[in-house]
């Protein structure tokens, strides 16, 4: 599709303004890991900061025990993202190819899954985890996130390949492919970014995870980046600057993930002239 | 979809494992393989589902029939009650206005958040590349940060004396601005609470819309063009199909999240200013978790539970119903 | 499998311990017998309490007269810790010494899920406990709790902007107090920003002062059954105090707030507050902006209506407890027992902190604005004991709401100690 100028610096403007809207609260944040406490709230209109200290960096960056959490947590969120991912495609396929008995029972299943509330769910995985002598070991948080996760990769998986016209794959499966073949050379690329998208979800949504980690995990080694962050806070004062500087840094690895799959994204729209 | 031919697999190639079991044993017995691979293929989905996810679920029933509170989780000692905790509940006036509050809530969370983000999906399939990537990063840095960082953020953004949207708007000639107390009411604390929600669920909905927008094959497009049809016409009748299953989707997904959401409301004003922004899930915790009333708890998360599937009955009927088009 | 390897090494490990500390603690209640005893005392204390150094030496004192027997000790964050504490209350090897909240206290003994350690007070240097701590570690006539250590409110001030004010001494009464930040106004007030005391709206435990000054109470009763009391003329009284000290201040602070949103102390340390109601460790926070306003600082006890005597405060802080089913709890009572002993409660006190087992205060008396907090602390009060007390704390606190309802008019005095009498019997009545 061609665009006339006009339309082109029009969306371009607009894309400019969303842009800066959403990254407004994360430069905020960013601005106040370079202020003292003192500046953090403060009369002085500050909107480009006045001073900077890179302080709060350093006291974040040495307060004991990141490298360990930092560690595990990558474990568990890699771990979980991957294992959804994995198990979500195996039963999205069926699901969106075949007619089998018991398929809508297992879909609705995989729906309501999702209404209950985890705040009140943690009582009972608590115990479960206890019961399976899991408790205090990173495989329970591993097994958590991997479940929370799961309905919802299922779903959105389902939909992505249910998205992607049979006719393609049966066309590939006239040129002699096999169903398998036909589902892996056809519509695996095109579910990239539906795999991008999904995996992006469930890492950030692990990788934010407190409560679980909090509970499951008795020994401060074993402890997660956000339960880390939450030391900035003692009984009479929290350290401000400390707790931005380390949601900045606690931030990274997120965004590095995005940009690894961020590839995907585009050569699953290259992936998109496949020809049957 | 039933006429599959029992192609072998081509050589060298290495599908997924089960499906691998599916397809060898496909030349042995069409018939078998056809009726036992998808079963196969969901097992290990369902079985992780059932086991951490509906035993917990069960458990949590079993809860709100219980009077569970720290002594009883200690001991082990089961107190059934019958349902008393959810009579307790329900006979709370202050119940029914929260619960109302948290349908209109999440609805008018919901309705903004789509909005939002389908407007960014399309506009992100516009944008050149630089650009697209420059509006990517932004969205998952708001996606990413850290929620009690956001909130943190917010609620300094919007403070009272120091916040810089008072100055910013002061600066701007707003005077009134100064001073201006953002969450005095229950209504204005959720429309910032809502803004808080709708920066961080918009990315998530607005990625998942445009990944849905270029799986479209660009065929579709250059046939829409050739056809001679505008913008609107293309997306009406290329865009919209491809996406409307998965608009279907994270509306439903969104409803369950926004009404079950904790943190945010939490950390902005505690539910307050008297009580006045306070949602259901607000209530669970001031009533069960806090006092570690568990049972109670679980009673209102129960509640919490068959509204939920109330308000998303017709959704999840929608849902399997268009999802499996010809099959009644 | 595992479990089983695990207790073969308890086992192992039980016949050591008791072997070296034969005789130690009355072990008249003998609960750790026959338990999965593996010579390891788990210990949790909170983030920010005893010094690391305290506890290294403790730690290794506790190992040195206990052979065989390993602390394992970790520190606790705020966030989240009741859910921490129950489910760990609830696991099969709950942490043997736990350290809780004062005001959380009650709502933990309520549930008798911890050891009695009434026979063991005088073991712990009882006859020194600090009393605002005291009765929030007893319950049902039985002591569950031993006080750790304590924190309170004092007004910290300017030294310099007193004296440019020629302000001699520093206030010893409410009038005292009122007419010093008039002083103070006509002084620097022509700088907009200037403030002679940051008070913002929602600083409860600065009212709670103002009302027990007032002969009122929060909340009256004992054991189970309480009665909000902030209906009272006492209570009111408390509560326009409060307003007036905001009103002749001018104080911008914002009044939907507490002192943590913004952090008091950042703002004090921009210099344009002359006062602030707060803890010593606040300046602490100020001096990371401006490391020169320690010494420009100086402390005065909450001033009260009577001459001469400062207003009761309250005492935040923490208590000691040992877990009903701990499987080592004459191992955590002799650890309990040095930790409570003057020797370690006096580096406590270097520490900053009221000691809850010694009335040495001599190592808090060496810090000019400790020593005042440590004066003050003698008229320590506690809040209301009430098992449920913890609720209101954490969730939507009745007495922020009324301030703030009150402060900017959208409530008048009556409507808003009535509003929060009820708020309050909701949660904690009956």
């Amino acid at each position: 599709m061609r665009k006339s100028l006009p339309a082109r610096v029009l969306v371009s403007i607009a894309g400019v303004l969303v842009a800066l809207l959403f990254l407004f609260p994360t430069y905020w944040m960013f601005t106040t890991s370079l202020k003292t406490p003192g500046d953090v709230l403060s009369p002085k209109y500050d909107l480009i900061p006045t001073s900077a200290t890179l302080s709060n960096f350093a006291s974040a960056l040495t307060k004991p025990g990141f490298v360990t959490y930092l560690t595990n947590s990558l474990i568990v969120t890699l771990g979980a993202v991957l294992a959804a991912l994995v198990v979500g495609v195996l039963a999205a396929i069926p699901l969106a190819r075949f007619r089998f008995r018991g398929r809508k029972g297992f879909l609705l299943l995989i729906l309501v899954a999702q209404l209950a509330p985890l705040s009140a769910l943690f009582i009972p995985m608590y115990l479960l985890m206890r019961d399976i002598g899991l408790l205090n070991t990173l495989p329970s948080l591993l097994l958590v996130y991997f479940a929370t996760s799961l309905p919802f990769t299922v779903w959105m998986l389902y939909g992505f390949v249910n998205g992607i016209p049979y006719d393609l794959e049966e066309a590939a499966m006239i040129d002699g492919c096999s169903r398998v073949g036909a589902f892996r050379r056809v519509t695996l690329p095109l579910l990239g970014p539906g795999l991008v998208t999904t995996s992006v979800f469930s890492f950030i949504t692990a990788w934010n995870e407190f409560l679980f980690a909090l509970v499951f995990m008795r020994d401060q080694s074993k402890q997660t980046l956000p339960v880390w962050l939450s030391s900035f806070k003692t009984a009479f004062s929290i350290d401000w600057g400390g707790v931005m500087a380390a949601s900045v840094i606690y931030a990274i690895p997120a965004v590095i993930f995005f940009l690894i799959v961020q590839r995907k994204l585009v050569s699953g729209m290259t992936a998109g002239a496949v020809k049957g | 979809m039933t006429a599959t031919k029992d192609t072998p697999v081509p050589a060298g190639a290495t599908p997924p494992a089960p499906a691998h079991v599916g397809a060898a044993r496909k030349r042995g017995s069409g018939w078998f393989s056809e009726r036992l691979m998808p079963y196969l293929l969901i097992l290990p989905a369902l079985a992780a589902v059932l086991v951490l996810l509906g035993w917990p679920t069960v458990q949590m029933l079993g809860i709100s029939l219980r009077q569970l509170d720290l002594r009883e989780l200690v001991t082990g000692k089961m107190v059934w009650i019958g349902f008393k905790n959810y009579t307790d509940v329900l006979s709370d006036p202050e119940f029914w206005a929260v619960a109302l509050r948290t349908v209109l809530f999440t609805g008018a969370l919901v309705a903004g958040t789509l909005l939002v983000a389908l407007l960014i999906a399309v506009l992100m399939r516009h944008l050149n590349p630089v650009l697209r990537i420059f509006v990517q990063v932004s969205l998952v840095l708001a996606w990413a940060v850290p929620v009690i960082a956001t909130t943190t953020v917010f609620q300094w953004i919007f403070d009272q004396q120091y916040g810089i949207l008072n100055k910013t708007l002061d600066r701007l000639g707003f005077h009134s601005f100064i001073g201006y107390s953002w969450f005095s009411t229950g209504t204005s604390t959720l429309v910032v609470i809502g803004l808080l929600v709708l920066w961080q669920a918009v990315p998530f909905v607005a990625f998942t819309l445009y990944a849905g927008l270029i799986g479209v094959p660009r065929e579709q497009y250059e046939a829409a063009g050739i056809d001679g049809a505008g913008p609107w016409q293309t997306f009406r009748a290329v865009s919209w199909p491809a996406i409307r299953p998965i608009l279907t989707m994270v509306t439903f997904l969104s409803m369950l999240w926004d009404f079950n959401m904790f943190a945010q409301v939490w950390a902005i004003r505690q539910g307050g200013p008297d009580g006045a922004s306070t949602t259901l899930a607000i209530m669970q915790y001031l009533k069960g978790i806090a006092g570690s009333h568990f049972g109670s708890a679980a009673a209102i998360a129960t509640i919490m539970l068959v509204l939920l599937l109330l308000v998303t009955g017709r959704y999840v009927q929608l849902l399997v119903r268009t999802k499996d088009g010809e099959i009644a | 499998m595992k479990r089983w390897l695990k207790l073969a090494a308890g086992a192992a490990a039980i016949t050591l311990a008791t072997a070296g500390c034969a005789g130690s603690g009355g072990s008249e209640n003998a609960s750790s017998a026959g338990g999965a005893q593996d010579g390891k005392l788990t210990v949790w204390l909170m983030t920010g309490s005893a010094p690391d150094s305290l506890t290294a030496a403790l730690n290794k004192e506790f190992e040195a007269a206990h052979p065989g027997v390993k602390v394992d000790y970790q520190i606790q964050q705020w966030n989240g810790i009741q859910q921490k504490l129950t489910t760990a209350l609830a696991s099969d090897t709950p942490p043997d010494v736990i350290e809780v909240g004062n005001t959380q206290t009650p709502a933990f003994a309520a549930q008798g899920v911890l050891a009695d350690l009434s026979g063991d007070v005088n073991n712990l240097n009882g006859g020194q406990w600090l009393a605002g701590l005291k009765a929030s570690g007893q319950y049902d006539g039985k002591t569950v709790g031993v006080p750790f250590y304590a924190a309170n409110r004092v007004v910290m001030y300017r030294k310099d902007m007193f004296e440019q004010a020629s302000i001699t001494q520093p206030p010893t009464s409410n009038d005292e107090w009122l007419a010093d930040i008039a002083k103070l106004k006509t002084k620097f007030g022509s700088d907009p920003q200037f403030q002679p005391l940051y008070m913002p709206g929602q600083n409860w435990y600065a009212l709670s002062s103002f009302i027990w000054d007032n002969g009122g109470d929060i909340a009256k009763g004992e054991g189970k059954s309480f009665k909000s009391s902030l209906n009272t003329p006492e209570a009111k009284a408390g509560l326009e105090f409060y307003k007036k000290l905001v009103d002749t201040s001018g104080t911008t602070a914002p009044k939907d707030n507490d002192e943590a949103t913004p952090q008091q102390a950042g703002i004090y340390a921009a210099g344009k507050v002359a006062m602030f109601i707060g803890t010593p460790n606040e300046v602490a926070t100020a001096a990371k902006t401006d490391p020169g306003i320690t010494a420009k600082t100086g402390a005065f006890p909450i001033p009260s209506k009577t001459p001469g005597q400062g207003a009761p405060v309250f005492l935040g802080g923490s208590n000691l407890l040992v877990p009903l089913n701990s499987k080592h709890q004459d191992l955590a009572k002799d650890y309990l027992k040095l930790l409570t002993s003057t020797k370690y409660m006096t580096q406590l006190a270097a520490g900053g902190y009221v000691p809850g087992t010694s009335t040495d205060l001599s190592a808090l008396d060496k810090d000019p604005l400790g020593s005042v907090m440590a004066k003050a602390s003698k008229n320590g009060h506690a809040m209301p004991t009430s098992p449920k007390w913890g609720e209101v704390e954490s969730g939507q606190n009745p007495l922020k709401d009324m301030l703030t309802a009150y402060l900017t008019g959208k409530k008048t005095l009556d409507q808003a100690a009535a509003d929060a009498n009820t708020a309050l019997d909701k949660i904690i009545g009956g």
